[in-house]
């Protein structure tokens, strides 16, 4: 029997038109289609500017999309994501969709703890067990205690990366998204992330990821499509 | 980001149509959008855009030309423009807060912020000045002001604190739905800091919703779940906030989050 995929890309299309330049229009995907199977990682590939971050926006909701239909399973059921209420995206974003940007939003006043469990209070976790969890998982990550209860506003930017990590790992999605998460990270630190990400897919997460450097995830990638060799963006000028 | 609810199929609120015409200006126009519990709405827009008007309007300050406004209640959804006048006074009393830009507007500058608060409670129909009493200090810390200011006048408050007083006293009767005009404008970056975590916390805590009128795009994208543009009285494009300002599709969007300074 064939594996059941977790998320169906079909013929999608994205644009994006620049009003203020002249209406600039760039077309990023002209009818692409995929499917991604839990437990299993995707590795996007190419030049920059080829789309990479936007397929990820796109599978997050950030971006919306021009056509075609996106299908992630939740709880067994296929939602369409390009057409979905932003109440389901933030249903989707709460329990299905995880993603780790490249920075982290920081949010004035609230602890580098406070902003990792998160997740896990919009789950009902009770505060306790959240904070506990929370402060394992920083703990992994070398950030060091005395920092937990101060607002990451201060923060390095390897450290803030960090802060993203822990956010994106605490709870488990059945779908990860990850852009470029080891990009300033030192090599005791990527090893440990390399890890945690071994760790979800072990637990069945569907890893689609963009990596700065191969090294990063020659050792768990099952798959990679370059977007460059898909020749098809192209700027239109009107 | 706030919370967004677990369950918001039913809203709260629903405008339909709304336009506003003050003799031949127009101060809003056809405009629809719906609340659901717990959901927080930012409309946003350059100055004069018909944002403070459509607030307004469902403030019950300013009466629509035309349009509506549903307000969920035990008896249904119910039209504040077509109903009884003192059965809208009543909803609005009792299920809506209002905080304004200016402080001073919002709140008795005369009476102390404790009688801002427990006159509040006492229209509300709190008798037991113990009782009022104690709940005004529950509320001021609440809103992070120290206990010991609760017999000063707010005018010895500074800006950040009369804002925090005007929703602290605007919460204690328990609305359903707070609505806010710029409540962040003309406070400085760290005392706006310290009102939007106030405001986060309130809204996760109470299942609060909010209708946030503001030009701040970093305001709203910390607080919104969802964001409504409007340019010269007309609503011009609406969603996901990161979608809103991350994506933008029209061109009016798309020159507003453009034009935005990144410190």
């Amino acid at each position: 029997m064939a594996p059941r995929w977790i998320l169906k890309l079909e013929n999608i299309e994205k644009d994006f038109v620049f009003h203020l330049q002249q209406g600039t229009r760039i077309v990023v995907f002209d009818r692409f289609s995929h499917l991604f199977f839990p437990g299993r990682a995707t590795i996007l590939t190419g030049p920059s500017g080829t789309g990479k971050s936007t397929l990820l926006r796109m599978i997050y909701g950030t971006y919306k999309t021009g056509g075609g239909h996106m299908w992630a399973r939740r709880r067994g059921r296929p939602v369409d994501i390009a057409a979905a209420e932003p109440a389901m995206i933030y249903t989707l974003r709460r329990d299905t969709i995880g993603y780790v940007s490249q920075f982290l939003r920081v949010v004035p006043r609230v602890s580098a703890l406070d902003t990792v469990i998160e997740p896990l209070l919009a789950r009902n976790m009770e505060l306790e067990s959240a904070r506990k969890k929370g402060r394992a998982l920083l703990e992994r990550l070398n950030i060091p205690s005395n920092m937990w209860h101060l607002s990451a506003t201060t923060f390095s930017g390897g450290e803030q990366q960090r802060i993203n990590l822990a956010r994106g790992f605490i709870a488990p999605f059945p779908i990860l998204l990850l852009d470029e998460p080891t990009a300033s990270l030192d090599l005791k630190n990527r090893r440990i992330v390399i890890d945690l990400i071994k760790e979800a897919l072990a637990d069945n997460t569907c890893v689609i990821g963009v990596f700065h450097d191969p090294k990063d995830h020659r050792d768990f990638a099952d798959h990679t499509i370059d977007l460059a060799h898909m020749l098809n963006q192209e700027v239109i000028q009107p | 980001m706030t919370r967004m609810p677990e369950n918001s199929s039913q809203p709260l609120l629903a405008v339909q149509y709304l336009s506003k015409f003050f003799g031949r200006q127009l101060g809003c126009h056809d405009i629809s959008f719906a609340v659901s519990p717990g959901e927080v709405i930012g409309v946003v827009g350059e100055s004069g855009s018909g944002k403070s008007t459509l607030l307004n309007c469902i403030a019950g300050r300013v009466k629509p030309s035309n349009g509506s406004v549903f307000f969920h209640s035990s008896a249904g959804m119910i039209d504040l423009c077509r109903c009884d006048e003192a059965l809208m006074r009543k909803i609005i009393r009792t299920q809506t807060g209002y905080v304004t830009q200016n402080a001073a507007q919002g709140l008795k500058m005369h009476i102390s912020a404790g009688g801002n608060i427990g006159e509040k409670l006492m229209a509300g129909g709190m008798r037991h000045y113990g009782q009022i009493r104690k709940m005004a200090l529950a509320w001021l810390e609440r809103v992070e002001i120290d206990p010991d200011r609760i017999d000063d006048l707010p005018a010895t408050f500074s800006g950040g604190m009369q804002q925090r007083l005007q929703i602290a006293a605007n919460l204690v009767n328990a609305p359903k739905i707070m609505l806010m005009d710029e409540p962040t404008s003309g406070l400085d970056v760290s005392v706006q800091a310290r009102l939007i975590d106030v405001l986060r916390k309130l809204v996760s805590g109470l299942n609060l919703s909010m209708v946030l009128v503001t030009h701040d795009l970093a305001v709203a994208r910390l607080l919104c779940h969802r964001l409504y543009v409007m340019k010269q009285g007309e609503m011009v494009e609406s969603g996901l906030s990161d979608q809103i300002l991350d994506d933008p599709r029209q061109p009016y969007t798309q020159l507003l989050v453009s034009s935005v300074l990144k410190p």
